[in-house]
């Protein structure tokens, strides 16, 4: 039973060690028999067993304007063991739940890709595979999360690492102190699972987050130490941030007090990341209580930045078809239909026919963006809510 | 044995008169050239010829030498046509025979390979057998027979088949026909060798002094059979024809095994005995203990008379009235029928035959089209039935599914005829059941140039598709040539052909007949091959490509029987595309093909109820196992129980389906199906 792995040191402190359950992982394990039991009451007493899924559509999604998050509704879709379209999908997920199953009695985890092999088999007597894709086992993990309303760490299954942050911040990662000053040119990689078990704000100096959308402008941020200028925490997503980035901007946020500013692009994507830190994203809306950051602030780039910093025609990009259709699709979500500054951006992106990423401004300076740019908004307290 | 000696000195002089014949005609176009090249020389005329030197080359064509020189006409193209059109003449005579005389037929034929390319075919029958002045008329003679002056459904028609084979076989062996015959267990059997005279279109008798030998019945009569080395099998009564010809002998598709194989199915009635080449011999017995009705003789029909024969009959006929000509003569015609032809013709109906000149018999010719007149009596052909169908089908091709229907008489051209057809669905194609054994055989005697050709067309069924399949799976190249396959190769080539799946690549196997009779080749220039291709199948749940037949698993079967069946041509290999009989047919296969479609569709509703099942059932062990290894319930117990809950909800699933759709229920609904229906369930022993 009580196999140590090599992170030991930690798991004896912050992870779930594999003699001793958590009380989150009994919790987990609990209701992973309760599924496995209805099953069993089912067959039982010959009725056809199924799941309850919640429904993660925008059409179960609501938004809670007092807490400035998004919400997910009661919906719920039944997934049945005899029905044609949905036999697999039931199988799948009773599978995800016997592979969690392990890995918490094991005190284990693995990614997304891990627990896709681990459960990936040909069917017996068939040559049809339990999963044709990690796609396949991605969504039934959702799904599982959501039914079980258990997250997925408490499943003991984690993304790989996506985005980075850099500032005046020591934490505790799994026993190994860090200083975020010093983590080279590529900066501190947040992992996917930043729970208190494994994270530990050790000290922090800084006033401020400034998020970033991407690699590319968090590096010149990086370069030109504007973190130390400045003394604030800048990270970056990848993009769509993740879920560890998410969790853990909210946890600096809430913990360390620390407002949070989003840089992004000006297009109908930049807004939707930044709608996602702040209100929490459809797909997991189940997660917004403890992801969303309903403070959090858009600093740029705005769509008047093209007059107002004097760029230059060559930096256009024309909004296409789906950016337009998305555009206004976002100026409906009800979190942005009720704030006219932001009815006011989006109807002028329309309205210029064009979209600016952030690296426009290198036509500029090369350090336009840090130096000037970003120092003026918040001078300027210039910014949308 | 002096008897067989003069015989070979007679037959040798014979040959060598055959031989020099087309020589000699030569020689006369040479003498022509000759003469012609004289005068240009001279410079005199621009005259190749003169009347009087051309007239010295017009003769009489007889027959026979037309047919000589033209045997392609016949069915006599190449040597492996040739076997196959000799055997088939030989057996649509015999069947003839027997069914006019009421005896159920049993037909022996044999094949022996006699030298390289020369086979001698003998067939026998147990018919009535032939009076003695007759045999050297029928066997020597072309156009010389019973059926041709006759409106009567029977399988021979002009008089030339067998006659023709026999001039094929004295033409390139040299051997004569040898027939013999009886009519009676007290007669005598009468013994002939025939060898046809080409010019004078008449056989010429070889053995016994130009008289044939006769046979005393009894033992003396064995014994003498039996010295002269005469092939009989001992019957009361029949006829025994044996040809020697020059021929190639091939199985597969459009072979003499092919032909007899299907004669079965049209003839229930029929047994066949029939000896191979290879010694090895296949009995097809007979499948239905009763004669098919006899079919009746009848006169024409007015519609169907053309204005040269009504002027040769007026003139053939006793002098009477025209009234009673035109009744004695034509069938439907009654006298008040026969008053308003003569009325609208402005003939007088009392007018004398004698008197009626070609001005009138044209108004007389256009008076009858002009005239309602009702449809010729039917009852003058008889159909196979589509009990003895569906018997004769299911005998030979093994299938699931097997229905027929006959159409009700119809006429063109005002002959009677009748369109029946059969199909057979699903089993298993004749390339999966072959054995190993013969396959090698047929790969060595094939002639096909490429193991791709050897396939299509050796294998009823096999198209472009599967043939493509069967050689990827068989790792064979398209252009190998069949008979230079190594053991182990063929080996390959067999097991691939076993385990292909045809059914996706199987074009519609298609079994052509006119009177029961197969039609083998020209399936392109055939009406039945054209309806078929015409008819939309895909509404009948078989995939077709358009304009070509369609494909899966079927064989159709397809009859028509008349009085005067049209051919495209005197080898009868394919039926000419009369509108009214192109009409008949494609009602014929659309009567079918509606069953087919019944059976194709509950077919797809049993395979889709079963593949819902299976999808359950798959997932039930993961479903048992997960559910172990999570709270550790008895996996096998929880199988069973979730097993039964998913036979349960899928039998419930099966009852609302049939609700749908269709609200009787399994059991109930094979009867709708009608009674020209013949479902066997695989693996249960055929019915």
């Amino acid at each position: 039973m009580a196999r140590k792995s090599r992170r030991s040191t930690s798991e004896s402190r912050s992870s779930p060690s594999t003699a001793t359950l958590t009380l989150k992982d009994k919790k987990t394990l609990g209701s992973l028999k309760g599924v496995a039991n209805d099953v069993a009451d089912c067959a039982k007493t010959g009725r056809a067993p199924h799941l309850d899924v919640p429904s993660r559509s925008l059409s179960n999604v609501k938004f809670n304007k007092s807490r400035g998050f998004l919400e997910m509704g009661s919906g719920k879709n039944r997934r049945e063991l005899f029905n044609l379209s949905q036999a697999k999908a039931y199988m799948q997920t009773l599978l995800v739940g016997s592979g969690c199953k392990r890995l918490i009695e094991q005190g284990k985890t693995t990614s997304l890709r891990g627990i896709y092999y681990m459960l990936k088999h040909s069917i017996e007597g068939t040559k049809e595979e339990t999963f044709d894709d990690q796609e396949d086992s991605d969504t039934i993990i959702e799904d599982v999360e959501v039914t079980l309303a258990a997250l997925r760490e408490e499943l003991h299954v984690y993304a790989s690492n996506r985005g980075n942050l850099v500032g005046p911040l020591v934490l505790n990662d799994s026993g190994d102190e860090i200083d975020c000053t010093r983590m080279g040119s590529a900066g501190y990689s947040i992992p996917s699972i930043v729970e208190p078990e494994v994270i530990e704000f050790k000290k922090c100096t800084a006033r401020f987050i400034l998020h970033v959308e991407k690699d590319t402008v968090w590096r010149r941020f990086s370069e030109d130490k504007f973190w130390l200028k400045h003394n604030c925490v800048v990270s970056h997503g990848a993009g769509q941030p993740p879920r560890g980035v998410r969790r853990m901007l909210h946890r600096m946020h809430n913990e360390l007090k620390l407002p949070v500013y989003c840089l992004l692009d000006n297009d109908p994507w930049g807004y939707y990341i930044y709608s996602v830190i702040k209100q929490g994203s459809i797909n997991l809306a189940f997660e917004s209580a403890r992801m969303g950051i309903p403070d959090c602030r858009y600093i740029g780039l705005r769509s008047k930045d093209f007059e107002r910093c004097q760029l230059s025609n060559s930096v256009k990009i024309n909004l296409n078809d789906t950016d337009v259709k998305r555009a206004k699709q976002i100026a409906e979500y009800p979190w942005f239909k009720g704030k006219k500054a932001w009815q006011k951006e989006i109807e002028l992106m329309l309205k210029n026919g064009f979209k600016l990423e952030v690296e426009s401004l290198i036509s500029k300076d090369i350090s336009y963006v840090t130096e000037t740019y970003v120092p003026e908004r918040l001078e300027e307290k210039d910014w949308l809510d | 044995m002096s008897k067989s000696a003069t015989r070979k000195t007679r037959l040798h002089s014979d040959e060598v008169e055959v031989d020099e014949e087309p020589i000699a005609v030569e020689a006369d176009s040479e003498a022509f050239d000759a003469s012609t090249n004289g005068h240009a020389a001279n410079g005199k005329s621009r005259r190749r010829a003169t009347a009087q030197s051309m007239a010295a080359g017009q003769r009489d064509i007889s027959v026979s030498e037309f047919f000589a020189k033209n045997r392609h006409l016949l069915g006599f193209d190449n040597p492996r046509k040739a076997l196959l059109t000799t055997v088939k003449e030989a057996v649509d005579n015999s069947l003839d025979a027997c069914e006019e005389a009421g005896i159920l037929p049993e037909i022996w034929v044999h094949i022996e390979a006699t030298g390289p390319n020369r086979f001698k075919v003998g067939v026998q029958d147990n018919g009535p057998g032939i009076v003695k002045a007759q045999i050297p008329n029928i066997f020597g003679k072309l156009l010389y027979g019973s059926k041709f002056h006759r409106l009567r459904m029977s399988r021979g028609q002009q008089g030339i088949g067998i006659s023709a084979a026999g001039m094929y076989g004295v033409l390139t062996t040299g051997k004569p026909v040898k027939v013999i015959s009886r009519i009676g267990a007290r007669k005598p059997a009468h013994y002939f060798e025939i060898q046809i005279d080409t010019k004078k279109n008449k056989a010429e008798i070889l053995n016994g002094g130009g008289d044939g030998v006769d046979i005393p019945p009894g033992d003396s009569g064995k014994k003498m059979i039996e010295k002269h080395g005469i092939e009989w099998i001992e019957t009361d009564h029949g006829t025994r024809v044996t040809i020697e010809l020059e021929a190639k002998y091939q199985r597969g598709r459009c072979s003499v095994d092919d032909y007899l194989e299907q004669t079965a199915i049209a003839n229930p009635h029929v047994t066949v005995h029939y000896l191979d080449p290879d010694g090895s011999t296949h009995d097809y017995p007979r499948a239905a203990q009763t004669l098919p009705p006899e079919p009746k003789e009848i006169k024409p029909h007015p519609y169907g008379v053309e204005l040269g024969r009504l002027m040769t009959m007026l003139k053939s006929v006793k002098p009477c009235t025209i009234s009673a000509f035109l009744c004695d003569n034509f069938s439907r015609v009654s006298g008040s029928v026969a008053r308003r032809i003569c009325e609208t013709a402005k003939v007088s109906t009392r007018a004398s035959t004698t008197k009626i000149g070609r001005h009138e018999a044209d108004a007389l010719y256009q008076a009858i089209q002009n005239t309602r007149i009702a449809a010729p009596a039917t009852d003058c052909i008889s159909p196979i039935g589509e009990q003895l169908l569906l018997k004769g089908l299911h005998h030979v091709v093994p299938a699931e599914f097997y229905v027929a229907a006959t159409r009700p008489p119809s006429v063109y051209r005002g002959n009677p005829f009748l369109v029946e057809a059969a199909l057979a669905y699903g089993g298993t194609s004749a390339s999966v059941r072959i054995p190993l054994e013969t396959l090698r055989e047929m790969l060595a005697e094939s002639d096909a140039r490429t193991l791709r050709q050897f396939l299509m067309n050796g294998f009823s069924g096999v198209g472009s598709d599967a043939t493509e399949k069967i050689l990827t799976e068989a790792e064979l190249g398209n252009r190998v040539s069949p008979g230079k396959l190594k053991k182990d190769e063929i080996a390959k080539l067999h097991e691939a052909m076993r385990s292909v799946n045809l059914e996706e690549g199987q074009t519609m196997n298609v079994l052509r007949y006119a009177n029961r009779v197969p039609l083998q080749f020209q399936p392109g220039a055939c009406a039945i091959t054209q309806s078929i291709m015409g008819t939309n199948w895909r509404s009948y749940g078989l995939t077709q490509s358009r304009g070509s037949l369609p494909s899966g698993p079927v064989t159709i079967f397809v009859h028509v029987a008349s009085v005067w069946v049209p051919f495209t041509s005197e080898s009868k290999e394919a039926v000419a595309s009369y509108p009214e009989i192109q009409k008949e047919i494609r009602l014929a296969l659309q009567a079918v093909g509606r069953k087919l479609a019944m059976y194709v569709r509950r077919r797809q509703k049993v395979k889709q109820e079963g593949e819902r099942r299976n999808i359950f059932l798959r997932y039930l062990g993961e479903v048992a196992t997960a559910v172990h290894e999570i709270s550790g319930a008895d996996k096998k117990k929880l199988y069973d129980q979730l097993l039964k809950v998913a036979k349960r909800k899928t039998a419930q699933a099966d009852i609302k389906f049939d609700e749908d759709g269709n609200p009787i229920l399994e059991e109930e609904a094979t009867e709708d199906f009608g009674d020209n229906v013949l479902i066997v369930v695989p693996g249960a022993p055929a019915s």
